[in-house]
C-alpha cells in the first residue's frame, strides 16, 4: 500500500499565482512529484505578495507563496530562452500532467501549447487555466481573483442592501475553481488508466466560479429576478445574524446566530435567559418578517457577554451558533485544533510559520503538506542533473547563459 | 449524454446542503449519482428561493440547480427495510458522501465500518460542520455558522457595522467541492489496491482556506485585518476596490509595480483622454512606485492615493459598467464590472464560449438555463444536461433494475412507508 494517494503521479507545473498553484498543490500534498518551473520571464507575483517574514519583502519571504506550494520541488527554467524550452520540454516524457496558468497566448508562444507538448508524449493530460478561458474575445483578459470574484457575480451580492458593496476578504474565486480542476484531472487520470487515452483541459476560472451561483444565475434566466445584496437577512432564519458581543482586549467581538423554527427560538431565549411576549416575534413567519426588530433584540442579549460563553449556552440548547473568529482566533480554535489543521512548517528562508492543512482527512492515505514551500530554484540541481543527466559542466554553462538562474 | 469520463461509477448522495454539490460535481464528470431522500424529500426541496415564488419541490432553485444530473430514490431510513436497502446500495457503490450529524448513520448500521465490511472498495466521505473528533463536533449548524467559525465573516462588511454573509450562502458549496475533491483523491488507490477508505470533510477548514494570505498575518506582521468595506491592504496602507459609476459599480486597484504599475497607467492616460486626473498623475513612473498594499506609505503616499482615487471616482461615475469594462479590455487594465446575474446572463464572452445550456423541466413545464460545464476537455466532454430529479422518481428503476426487486416486494416496502 502506498503512503500517499497519489504516489507515482508526475506533474511538470507551469502554473503561477493561484489557481494553478493550488491545484497542483492538492497533488503534491497527496504525494504526487510537482515539480515547479519558475520563469525568469514571468516570475509568481506571490512570491513579492505579503505577507513576508518579519513584515521585510523578499522573493523568498512570502508566506502567500509558500502556502499555495506546499510539497513541490522548484526549478527555474528561462522560457524566453530557446534553450529554456527545450530544457522544459525534454521533462515532457516524465510527465503525466502538465498544468499551466498564463494568459493563453504565452504556452502558445513558447511553443509549449498542448499540440507541441502531445507530440512529445501522446497521452499527456494538460490543463490551461485562466481567467476566462482559451477561446472567446476576452480569452486575453488581464485579471486576478478579486476582480474575477467582481466578475463573476460574488461582489455584488455582497453588502448592507442596494448600494453597498463590501467585498468577500481576498481572490474569492481562487477557492472555488481549483476543486473543478482537480477534480477533472484525477477524472482525467482515471480516463486515461481505462482507455489509455490523454487529453486537454480549458478551465475558465470564471465559468467555474459561477458553480457556485447556479441557483441565483438560472433564477435570472427563468424570471428575471436579480439577487442583489441584503446584509444577513434570510428567508429561513431568524435571528441570523451576527451580534456584537462583549469586547475583549479592546477588540469588538461578535457572535454569529441562526435559528430556524419556533422549537429554537424558544431554546435562545432559555439559553439567554430572556422572554419575549412581542407579537412580532410570535411566529417563524413573524420573525422573518421584523428580522430588524429581531436583530436589536437579540444584540441587547449579547452585548454584555462574550462570545465564547454565549457559543457554549446556545450550542448546550441545540442553536447554531459560533464566535465570529478573526485571523488570530483561528489559529487558537479547538475545533481546528483537534482536526490538527494548522502546520508548522520549516522553510529554508523563512523558518518556522503556519500553513494551513488540507480541508479533509482520509483514514488510509492522508494528505498533509510534506515539506515549505521551495525557494527560488532550490531543486535545480537534483532535477537538472538527475531527471536530465546534465552533468555539472552543463549546467553552469546553462547558469552563465541565464537559462537556468 | 453523461460524460464518458467517470461513466461505470456509482456515487450515492446521502447529504443535505451540505453536500449537495459533491453529487452535482460527479454527475457532470459522468458517474451515475443516486441521491438517497426519506419519502417526504430530503431538506434541499424546501430550501427558498422559490421559482415563480411556487414553494413547491418542483420548483426549488437549490434543488433545481445542484442536483440536475442526479437519480432520486426515497428510502426511510427509520425502518428496518429502508436500512437495508440503503446498505444493499452502498454495496453497489463506488462513492458515498453524506452530512448527516455525526454518528447519526453509524448508529443505524450505514457507517462507513458496516458498509466497508461488505464493500471494501467503497469510499465513504462524511461532511461535518467542525470535524469528529473537536469540543463543536455535534453543534448546530446553518451556512453562516461556518462562513464565521472560518474568518470569512469578519473581514466581510464595513467598519462599525456586523460582519456579512454573502446573500447566496457559499459553505456547502466548498464542502461539496471540497468532498468531490478528495473522493476523487481516494479513487486513484482504489483503482489500483482495490481498497477504499473514510474521508472528513471539515466545512469551517474549507472557509479558513479561503483566506488567502490573511491567515498568517498575525504570526508575520503582527497586525490582522478588521471589515475593511471596499478597501484592500491594511489599516495604514489601504486602496480602494469598488468605485460607482453611472449604473452600478465597478471594480479595480491602483498599485504600482512590473504586473500593476502599467494597468495604473494605462487607467490615468485614458482618464487624461476625457480631461480626468492631474498632470502628475500621467508623469509619475508607476512601474517602480514601490509602496505594496502592506507596505508602509509616507504621507506624500498617501496624499497621491487619495487624490488618484478620488478622480477615479468622479471619471467612472461619466460611464456605464459595461463602457467601462469594454475599455478596460481594450487597454489592458485591471477591472472588472461588479456584475449582477443580469450582467453575466449578457456576457459576451460566455455566448462565444457557448457556456450556457440549456436544459428541459418536462416537470415545470420549461426549459432553463443552467451554467455550462466547469471545464471544457477534447476526449470526453463534461456537464449533466438532465434535470433534477423529482423525490424517488428513480425508486422502480433502481431497486429493480439495480437490486433485483420483485414488483411485489416494491409494493409492500411502499406500502410499509420503507420507501
Amino acid at each position: 500500500m502506498s503512503r500517499f494517494a497519489l504516489e507515482g503521479v508526475h506533474i511538470l507545473d507551469f502554473a503561477w499565482v493561484g489557481v494553478g498553484p493550488v491545484t497542483t498543490k492538492y497533488f503534491a500534498d497527496n504525494g504526487a512529484d510537482v515539480i515547479r518551473i519558475e520563469s525568469a520571464a514571468r516570475p509568481d507575483v506571490l512570491r513579492i505578495a505579503p505577507p513576508w517574514k518579519d513584515a521585510m519583502p523578499g522573493i523568498n519571504r512570502s508566506q502567500f507563496f509558500a502556502s499555495f506550494n506546499t510539497s513541490k520541488k522548484g526549478i527555474t527554467l528561462d522560457l524566453g530562452k530557446p534553450k529554456g524550452r527545450e530544457l522544459a520540454k525534454r521533462m515532457v516524457p516524465w510527465a503525466d500532467i502538465v498544468v499551466e496558468s498564463f494568459t493563453p497566448k504565452a504556452m502558445r508562444n513558447w511553443g509549449l501549447d498542448y499540440e507541441n507538448l502531445r507530440a512529445i508524449r501522446p497521452d499527456l493530460i494538460m490543463l490551461s487555466t485562466c481567467m476566462q478561458g482559451q477561446t472567446g474575445p476576452n480569452a486575453l483578459y488581464p485579471g486576478f481573483g478579486q476582480l474575477m470574484a467582481a466578475l463573476s457575480g460574488f461582489y455584488y451580492i455582497s453588502g448592507y442592501g442596494p448600494g453597498s458593496c463590501t467585498p468577500p476578504y481576498g481572490a474569492y474565486t481562487d477557492f472555488i475553481a481549483p476543486r473543478f480542476s482537480t477534480c477533472a484531472l484525477l477524472a482525467a487520470l482515471d480516463y486515461r488508466r481505462r482507455t489509455g487515452q490523454g487529453q486537454y483541459i480549458d478551465m475558465s476560472q470564471y465559468e467555474a466560479a459561477m458553480q457556485n451561483l447556479a441557483p441565483a444565475l438560472i433564477d435570472y434566466f427563468a424570471s428575471g429576478r436579480v439577487l442583489g445584496p441584503r446584509g444577513n437577512a434570510s428567508e429561513r432564519y431568524a435571528p441570523h445574524g451576527a451580534y456584537r458581543c462583549a469586547d475583549e482586549d479592546g477588540n469588538e467581538r461578535w457572535i454569529a446566530i441562526a435559528v430556524a423554527g419556533d422549537e429554537q427560538w424558544r431554546a435562545m431565549l432559555t439559553a439567554l435567559g430572556a422572554q419575549s411576549s412581542d407579537r412580532r416575534f410570535a411566529t417563524a413567519q413573524a420573525r422573518i418578517e421584523n428580522a430588524g426588530s429581531i436583530d436589536e433584540f437579540v444584540g441587547s442579549l449579547t452585548r454584555a457577554r462574550t462570545a465564547q460563553e454565549l457559543t457554549a449556552k446556545l450550542q448546550a440548547a441545540g442553536v447554531a451558533a459560533y464566535p465570529v473568529e478573526n485571523c488570530v482566533d483561528i489559529h487558537q480554535d479547538d475545533n481546528l485544533e483537534a482536526f490538527g489543521f494548522w502546520h508548522w512548517l520549516e522553510h529554508k528562508e523563512m523558518g518556522p510559520s503556519p500553513y494551513e492543512g488540507l480541508e479533509h482527512r482520509m483514514s488510509r492515505t492522508p494528505g498533509t503538506p510534506r515539506w515549505a514551500a521551495p525557494i527560488l530554484g532550490q531543486d535545480n540541481d537534483e532535477v537538472f542533473r538527475e531527471m536530465l543527466s546534465l552533468s555539472a559542466g552543463e549546467i553552469e554553462q546553462l547558469k552563465k547563459e541565464n537559462v537556468i538562474f | 449524454m453523461p460524460s464518458e469520463l467517470l461513466k461505470g461509477f456509482r456515487l450515492l448522495d446521502l447529504t443535505d446542503e451540505k453536500g449537495a454539490l459533491c453529487g452535482k460535481m460527479f454527475a457532470d464528470l459522468g458517474a451515475e449519482v443516486i441521491k438517497v431522500e426519506p419519502p417526504e424529500g430530503c431538506s434541499t426541496r424546501r430550501i427558498p428561493p422559490y421559482l415563480e415564488d411556487i414553494a413547491d419541490a418542483d420548483h426549488c432553485l437549490y434543488s433545481i440547480a445542484y442536483h440536475a444530473g442526479k437519480k432520486s430514490v426515497t428510502a426511510n431510513l427509520a425502518t428496518e427495510d429502508g436500512r437495508a436497502i440503503v446498505a444493499a446500495l452502498a454495496a453497489k457503490s463506488d462513492f458515498l458522501v453524506e452530512s448527516y450529524p455525526l454518528g447519526d448513520l453509524d448508529s443505524i448500521g450505514l457507517g462507513y465500518d458496516a458498509l466497508a465490511k461488505k464493500n471494501p472498495r467503497l469510499i465513504y466521505a462524511s461532511i461535518t460542520p467542525f470535524g469528529d473528533t473537536g469540543p463543536g463536533k455535534d453543534y448546530a449548524w446553518a451556512d453562516i455558522i461556518s462562513w464565521a467559525a472560518g474568518g470569512q465573516m469578519y473581514l466581510m462588511g464595513d467598519e462599525g457595522k456586523p460582519p456579512l454573509q454573502m446573500s447566496l450562502p457559499q459553505a456547502g458549496l466548498h464542502a461539496g467541492g471540497e468532498a468531490a475533491v478528495a473522493l476523487m483523491l481516494a479513487h486513484y488507490p482504489r483503482q489500483i489496491d482495490g481498497l477504499g477508505q473514510r474521508i472528513v470533510v471539515n466545512m469551517q477548514a474549507c472557509i479558513v482556506w479561503t483566506l488567502m494570505n490573511e491567515q498568517a498575518m498575525p504570526f508575520l506582521h503582527g497586525s490582522y485585518l478588521s471589515r475593511t468595506g471596499v478597501f484592500v491592504g491594511s489599516a495604514d496602507a489601504r486602496r480602494k476596490m469598488v468605485y460607482r459609476c453611472k449604473d452600478g459599480q465597478i471594480s479595480t486597484l491602483i498599485a504600482g509595480g512590473m504586473t500593476f504599475g502599467s494597468s495604473t497607467k494605462a487607467l490615468i492616460e485614458w482618464m487624461g483622454e476625457n480631461g480626468f486626473g492631474s498632470e502628475w498623475m500621467r508623469t509619475k513612473d508607476w512601474i517602480s512606485w514601490v509602496p505594496g498594499l502592506f507596505m508602509d506609505m509616507t504621507e506624500e503616499d498617501h496624499k497621491q492615493v487619495d487624490d488618484l482615487e478620488d478622480a477615479i471616482q468622479r471619471f467612472m461615475l461619466t460611464m456605464t459598467k459595461q463602457d467601462i469594462y469594454a475599455q478596460g479590455l481594450k487597454r489592458r487594465i485591471f477591472l472588472a464590472p461588479v456584475a449582477t446575474v443580469a450582467d453575466i446572463a449578457a456576457d459576451e464572452q460566455l455566448k462565444a464560449r457557448d457556456f450556457w445550456t440549456a436544459v428541459p423541466h418536462d416537470t415545470l413545464g420549461r426549459t432553463l438555463t443552467f451554467p455550462g460545464p466547469f471545464a471544457k476537455m477534447t476526449a470526453t466532454p463534461i456537464g449533466s444536461a438532465t434535470r433534477a430529479p423529482r423525490i424517488g422518481e428513480h425508486s422502480d428503476e433502481i431497486y429493480r433494475g439495480l437490486l433485483g426487486f420483485a414488483p411485489e416486494r416494491l409494493n409492500k416496502l411502499r406500502a410499509a412507508g420503507s420507501i
